[in-house]
């Protein structure tokens, strides 16, 4: 059978077995888009239902409020970064070892998972610090803060799908 | 059992299939399958979240109409923003179709390669049905919630409608994103590379 030890760490792939190395590798290419995506319009509908809701009685506030939608945003763009570099080496059917494959699917799936993770973070944490914030000025700095910490979790998949992609 | 000691395995026997292993089953589903089946994905779960998106919009649009009829025309544009969504997924599914490409035979002596070569392309195209269509879901639903709450806040306070459309245009590119590595891709998408 094809998953054996040799085949999975060979750089080249044996070309006299059929290989389904590259199911992995555009796995890994979509989990990243896909979960990052995910995270960022959660983020997106929470927090802009909650700065909706504000604008109603205090529109003046609106601008400074769309930080949290600005950084769901920036969870797709992480998403779309990770997708676009596994896809560049996805390449060569022939020349695709189960080893890349399952590096890249990882690699994927790393960055996707900690994304949709961040972006329910900042969603929720949005959606609840931009209707304080409307109520209580002196809210603002603590929920930058905390939306900064949000954002570093998907900073840190992002590295390590970067450090799994070179593989 | 390898593909070289039992030839081609559409030809395979009963028995032969008795004593496949799950990864030749897996390996061994049909390179077309998984190509039609992303352009399927991708246009069918597009059109999903682009149908979320205009009934949760559309319900609050009406609902605020009552009250406010001013805000019809303006806040068409949400319902629009959620349009582009299923435009988006039928052009992705016109480009896929386009990449599918029919092999006639297998020289015998290059069957692993040329097999291999076919499932490469099929994958692609169904992972980037996958890709194009999920993001386009997730898209609509954004897109289509923020447009609810546009609308509601339009009807109460006029000059947040431009505001909150910012939020919608973050909302929207999430769409773009698809399409833009969908079409890269499905790009590099092969069938017949480096094989007749």
């Amino acid at each position: 059978m094809l998953f054996i030890l040799d085949t999975m760490v060979s750089a080249a792939a044996d070309t006299t077995e059929i290989s389904a190395s590259s199911f992995f590798g555009f796995m890994g290419v979509t989990m990243a888009l896909v979960l990052a995506n995910l995270g960022a319009g959660y983020g997106t509908f929470k927090a802009g239902a909650g700065i909706a809701a504000i604008g109603i009685w205090k529109p003046e506030i609106i601008m400074k409020s769309l930080i949290p939608v600005v950084m769901a945003g920036i969870l797709g763009i992480y998403g779309m970064i990770v997708a676009v570099l596994l896809s560049q080496k996805v390449k060569n059917p022939l020349e695709y070892s189960y080893k890349s494959g399952f590096a890249h699917m990882a690699s994927g799936l790393c960055c996707g998972c900690s994304c949709i993770a961040a972006g329910f973070a900042i969603g929720i944490v949005g959606d609840v610090g931009v209707r304080g914030n409307a109520q209580q000025e002196r809210l603002f700095v603590g929920l930058i803060l905390i939306l900064i910490f949000a954002e570093a979790l998907a900073l840190y998949g992002l590295i390590v799908s970067l450090i799994l992609s070179q593989s | 059992m390898s593909i070289m000691n039992w030839g081609n395995p559409y030809d395979w026997t009963a028995v032969e299939w008795q004593s496949a292993t799950w990864g030749e089953r897996f390996m061994y589903i049909d390179p077309y399958f998984w190509s039609y089946f992303g352009v399927a994905l991708a246009l069918a779960t597009s059109i999903i979240g682009a149908s979320w998106g205009i009934f949760v919009t559309g319900v609050s649009l009406l609902g605020s109409t009552v009250k406010a009829p001013r805000i019809r025309s303006k806040n068409l544009i949400s319902v629009i923003f959620c349009e582009a969504v299923a435009i988006y997924g039928v052009i992705m599914a016109i480009i896929m179709i386009g990449k599918v490409q029919t092999i006639e035979s297998y020289p015998q002596d290059q069957m692993a390669q040329c097999y291999t070569t076919a499932l490469f392309g099929g994958y692609s195209l169904f992972w980037t049905g996958v890709s194009v269509g999920l993001s386009n879901l997730i898209c609509g639903i954004a897109v289509g919630v923020t447009g609810s709450g546009c609308a509601i806040a339009d009807a109460q306070t006029p000059e947040t409608f431009v505001k909150i459309l910012v939020v919608e245009i973050f909302g929207s590119a999430l769409g773009l994103f698809g399409v833009i590595v969908g079409i890269i891709q499905c790009s590099g998408a092969s069938f017949l590379k480096d094989c007749l």
